[in-house]
């Protein structure tokens, strides 16, 4: 669940409001989408939506938000983590670089959270299952996946196994971003341009995600400059301009 | 004593077959071991002779052949994961990890990225080494500049996975570690102990 009530934002050290007030209520399993025009806001929307404006980038906060029921400033940000996962228009921000490959990268934030070996294992394999992705997982995939891996040797993808995920290329590291933050399971997940240079099976799967999310019943706000993805997935859809929630429509 | 590090190293690295990159790192020593002979030998000021060209030489190896057989055998994550195994906490680890990974990423942005974005502007690159010398300090200053604003990204980027949470990490591939394992490593550092009070006692008995 997220609440703005209504809640404005100023960056560290900026003279102007990058939010004015703006007001906004998701209950779970709602799925809101988000639409304007670059540097109207929307990813200052995102920030501030998920905490981490003004938790972990400072800045100054007038009003409150609630994410799952707690007002933002008062939790930590490793508690903000556990409750709300934030996608990153850049997939660069996202990714820790600390690991060699794919499923590692994956797997860091449950191992952060300290869950028994088996459950981070689960939950890593079914993020990258979702997106399709455990071919690229890297670092012994027959112990990570088992018999799957003939499939993998099959389609001709063994040569992939070992890739970093800073060597591939921005779509396959925007989905490995997305599946670190399916990975933490947290009940409110923020997405800042998510279909950024997909094919359409990329969207396609991207859109079978959403809805998978939507069944557990998670709360979503998904920036989005793709209109049809937006119509397909979000109801209702809101437009930003200049900082503000300009209208909102109801979906398809 | 060093001797004795330098022949284990060597039985050990040709069990793990990485004869090839110890060998390397030794020739990698031969200037300098050429360079404490010439010292040590023919110039009046150098002082020890033969001999004391020799100890120094074994001590580098001493030193640099456990090192090198270390990372010859042993991928950093798995060192890493291994060190937290131990109760390591996360932040040193991440500390460590991140040094170790700033390297072949810098050089990684300095193959593609930097260089790629100074091609556009039309810097040569290419050609003679006087060209491509010249093209290097155009690279390093946005190699620099680069790497320290790419601080703040992985900030932001822990604390999204909840880096910070308390409590243990999970390690998520514990490495196997045999009795024959363990007993090498409490031998080795009965050795050592043995080698200092051996030495202590040989500083003791000189006075």
């Amino acid at each position: 669940m997220i609440v703005l009530e209504p809640a404005s934002y100023r960056y560290p050290g900026a003279s102007s409001w990058a939010l004015p007030p703006a007001s906004l209520e998701l209950r779970p399993g709602d799925v809101l989408g988000v639409r304007g025009a670059n540097e109207r806001g929307n990813t200052t929307l995102c920030l501030v939506a998920a905490g981490l404006a003004p938790v972990t980038i400072g800045g100054r906060l007038r009003g409150r938000v609630l994410v799952d029921g707690q007002p933002t400033v008062e939790l930590a940000a490793h508690q903000l983590a556990q409750r709300c996962g934030v996608l990153f228009d850049d997939p660069a921000v996202q990714l820790t670089g600390l690991h060699g490959t794919v499923y590692e990268e994956v797997a860091f934030g449950p191992c952060n959270l300290g869950l028994a070996e088996a459950e981070v294992h689960e939950r890593t394999r079914s993020a990258l299952r979702l997106l399709d992705l455990e071919h690229l997982s890297g670092r012994n995939p027959a112990h990570l996946f088992g018999g799957e891996t003939q499939l993998i040797a099959l389609a001709g993808l063994r040569e992939v196994h070992e890739r970093h995920p800073y060597d591939l290329g921005y779509s396959r590291r925007k989905l490995v971003a997305i599946a670190a933050v399916l990975a933490m399971r947290t009940p409110v997940v923020v997405l800042d341009e998510p279909t950024t240079r997909q094919d359409r099976a990329g969207v396609d799967r991207l859109a079978a995600v959403m809805g998978h999310l939507r069944a557990e019943g998670s709360t979503l706000l998904v920036v989005s400059h793709d209109p049809a993805f937006v119509r397909r997935t979000c109801d209702p859809t809101v437009r930003m301009a200049a900082g503000r929630i300009a209208y909102r429509a109801a979906g398809s | 004593m060093a001797v004795a590090v330098a022949l284990l190293t060597a039985v050990a690295a040709l069990r793990a077959g990485r004869v090839r990159r110890l060998a390397v790192a030794v020739l990698a020593l031969l200037p300098v071991a050429a360079s404490s002979l010439l010292i040590n030998t023919l110039l009046p000021a150098g002082g020890g002779g033969v001999t004391t060209a020799v100890a120094a030489l074994l001590k580098l190896l001493g030193v640099t052949l456990p090192l090198t057989l270390l990372f010859a055998t042993t991928e950093p994550p798995d060192l890493l994961n291994d060190l937290e195994d131990r109760g390591l906490g996360r932040r040193t680890v991440f500390v460590l990890g991140a040094a170790l990974a700033a390297v072949p990423r810098a050089q990684a942005r300095a193959a593609v990225e930097v260089i790629e974005a100074q091609r556009a502007r039309g810097l040569d690159t290419e050609g003679s080494w006087r060209r491509r010398t010249r093209g290097v300090l155009p690279l390093v200053t946005p190699l620099v500049i680069g790497s320290l604003a790419e601080v703040e990204d992985r900030a932001l980027a822990l604390e999204v996975r909840a880096f910070g949470a308390l409590g243990r990490r999970t390690v998520l591939y514990p490495l196997p570690d045999s009795g024959q394992q363990r007993l090498a490593r409490w031998a080795m550092a009965a050795v050592l102990a043995l080698g200092l009070a051996a030495r202590a006692a040989f500083a003791l008995a000189g006075r």
